[in-house]
């Protein structure tokens, strides 16, 4: 790949005049969905206002979608950018003109996205981000795939490019991991649906509360109920169309789950490069992600005990300052442990999978049933208003739910703090593993509640630039002996 | 010369050796002011209510509601005073530390070469009682920041002027 010359104040394909025409077009849309809805629904009635007329509809259509077009031309006639040896520059805006400067050391991370429209036309949108800002600070919008690339490298060298420009050093970069289909295919089906479940409770919701008033208009829910009404007629009916109904939402939120996996996840493929890390994927909206190690805060592993069972690992990577949109996309699923471990000493060099962890104290039973069992009398209040009198039959769940919860997230706490690194464990359900760097953290926190002070106990909370890990009940010269010991690490590395 | 001494644990510099310093007793005096406004104006609002609603059932509530009302502030007034002597800072060479909470007890520890930026404010009450408010900011936004309260205007400023120039690198 010859490097293209980046130095002059350039525009973006043209092509980009028609990605930022559909772009803008789709965000109207959107944005005056309901209207469009209402005006439909009020033409259909025939109870429209006379100047409305068809033809007059149409042209005002028309109109509006010119004027998008001549605002994507002028955005894209505006719009240019350049590089010169460490800043990257970008001047935007019709009116209103903006400058944007950003020096190359300060870039967390380069995206480069393929959506529907610009597969079709064959451009891709190159986004850069830095730690400053929670969203994305310049998005490029059509760039040909090469250029793309090629700007992307030219970003990444820190040092300024030799003039010659063709002793170009071949970049190493060997693919490490491509997830097969029946890898992805597990990965889904191991997923917890509970969560698939909730999603699409609360889109149903949604639509339901936004349309109420248009589908009463339309008599679909008088239609339904009255269908409804004809089976249940037996106890028997009843009884079987709650089990259909649970059959039914399990078997959605499964195929929910292995879709939503299929569609982020579809071809996801790991590069490994000289000192990045590359990741590729998504079926419609094809993504691709270069992490830079030094910028890199925490990473979590994730898995449970189907997934281990089939090796499924879930490696997820934490960055300052990164909008929660974009934090779900730095996530690689299904891989094998020892893949897992590969990378992580990828990031965090000097990181060994020792197996020797500390549990906190005993203390923590009593707190997590406590709470608990606080949350169990809370439901147990929801359920007399709901119920009545049979309410204490839920009990048969919460019980033993509770002595699961209780017995299993003891088990899997659990932390180690080694010379330069810091892994927590939790979860129930899930198998949790934070591990973070001690140079990156930012500030320490003990916490002591007055029961825990009578029993001599205390929780340790770290913060780094992207989270916050806690070490749960410890005792309290522990707590402080790590805190000490934390602090010492992170005021003494600076001296040097 | 590169060295890697094996650490003895025992001697690091431990919290517990820290002498905590209390804020400025007058603090003490914006709590309280601000509590009893609070109150005066709930209890004020039960006052007017009183005489506008002549429901038999509100008049009876009325003495509930104000009782109920004088305990929560008598607790909250004991639980500020209590809470009140648990506010405790210390600079050390290289960290920021700052404890506070009656019920629970937090120290926070924020190291001085991870301070993004530091900012003093001062409420209107405060600058009658002379007094600021120190906020110490670190990166990312899940941090733990720091925001002592009650401090001495000019021991704010000096603290301020302390961390500023260590920040900046310079001794």
């Amino acid at each position: 790949m010859e490097s293209i010359d980046f130095s002059q104040p350039a525009r973006q394909s043209s092509k980009g005049i028609l990605v930022i025409f559909a772009l803008n077009t789709f965000k109207f849309i959107r944005r005056y969905f309901v209207l469009f809805l209402a005006l439909g629904l009020s033409l259909s009635k025939s109870e429209s206002p006379s100047f409305l007329s068809t033809t007059s509809l149409i042209l005002i259509a028309l109109g509006v979608f010119v004027l998008i077009f001549v605002l994507a031309i002028l955005k894209y006639l505006n719009f240019k950018f350049h590089l010169d040896n460490d800043q990257f520059y970008l001047s935007s805006g019709i009116i209103n003109k903006d400058m944007t400067i950003i020096p190359k050391s300060k870039i967390q991370n380069i995206h480069i996205k393929q959506n529907f429209i610009q597969q079709i036309i064959n451009v891709v949108s190159l986004t850069i981000e830095t730690a400053g800002d929670d969203k994305a600070e310049i998005e490029i919008n059509a760039l040909s795939h090469s250029v793309a690339l090629n700007l992307k490298k030219q970003l990444f060298i820190s040092r300024p490019i030799s003039d010659n420009g063709l002793g170009d050093e071949p970049v190493q970069s060997a693919l490490f991991f491509k997830a097969s289909m029946k890898r992805l295919l597990l990965e889904g089906i191991s997923e917890n649906h509970i969560k698939s479940f909730l999603i699409i409770v609360s889109f149903v919701f949604g639509l339901y509360n936004e349309f109420e008033n248009y589908l009463q208009d339309l008599g679909i829910s008088d239609h339904f109920q009255t269908s409804v009404n004809i089976e249940t007629g037996s106890i028997l009916n009843l009884l079987l169309a709650n089990v259909f109904i649970v059959v039914f939402a399990i078997l959605g939120s499964m195929l929910f789950s292995v879709i939503n996996t299929f569609i982020s996840n579809f071809n996801l493929e790991v590069i490994e490069n000289d000192n990045t890390i590359e990741i590729n994927k998504g079926l419609f909206n094809k993504l691709s992600l270069i992490l830079v190690p030094v910028k890199i805060q925490n990473i979590i592993i994730k898995t449970n005990r189907l997934k281990q069972y089939f090796g499924l690992h879930t490696l997820s990577i934490k960055q300052a300052m990164v909008n929660k949109k974009q934090q779900k996309n730095f996530k690689i699923v299904a891989l094998e442990k020892h893949q897992v471990m590969h990378l992580v000493q990828k990031v965090f060099t000097r990181y060994a999978d020792v197996d020797s962890y500390e549990k906190p104290e005993f203390y923590y039973i009593r707190l997590l049933t406590f709470r608990s069992i606080l949350v169990g009398a809370f439901v147990n209040v929801l359920a007399f208003f709901i119920f009545g009198n049979y309410f204490w039959l839920i009990n048969i769940i919460i019980i033993p739910w509770i002595v699961l919860f209780v017995h299993f997230t003891y088990k899997k706490a659990s932390y180690q703090i080694t010379d330069e690194y810091l892994t927590v464990n939790t979860g129930f359900i899930d198998r949790v593993r934070n591990i973070s760097e001690l140079k990156k953290i930012q500030s320490v926190q003990i916490k002591q509640s007055i029961f825990q002070k009578r029993n001599e106990i205390a929780s340790i909370h770290i913060a780094t630039a992207s989270d916050k890990v806690k070490i749960l009940c410890v005792t309290d010269q522990n707590a402080k002996a790590i805190l000490d010991y934390l602090l010492f690490k992170v005021e003494s590395q600076d001296r040097d | 010369m590169f060295t890697n001494q094996q650490i003895n644990l025992d001697i690091l510099p431990s919290i517990d050796d820290v002498a905590l310093k209390p804020i400025s007793k007058q603090y003490l005096m914006i709590i309280v002011i601000n509590r009893w406004v609070f109150y005066a104006l709930i209890v004020s609002a039960l006052m007017v209510a009183k005489l506008k609603i002549v429901h038999e059932g509100f008049q009876l509530a009325f003495w509930y509601l104000f009782s109920a009302c004088a305990l929560f502030c008598i607790l909250n007034f004991v639980v500020a005073l209590l809470a009140f002597k648990k506010r405790k800072y210390a600079i050390r060479e290289q960290d920021v530390i700052f404890s506070k909470g009656l019920l629970v007890n937090s120290i926070s520890v924020i190291p001085i070469s991870r301070i993004q930026h530091i900012e003093i404010s001062r409420s209107w009450l405060a600058r009658r009682f002379n007094l600021a408010t120190l906020k110490i900011f670190t990166a990312g936004e899940s941090g733990i920041d720091l925001r002592i309260a009650g401090l001495n205007y000019s021991e704010a400023k000096q603290i301020n002027d302390f961390l500023s120039n260590r920040v900046n690198g310079i001794d």
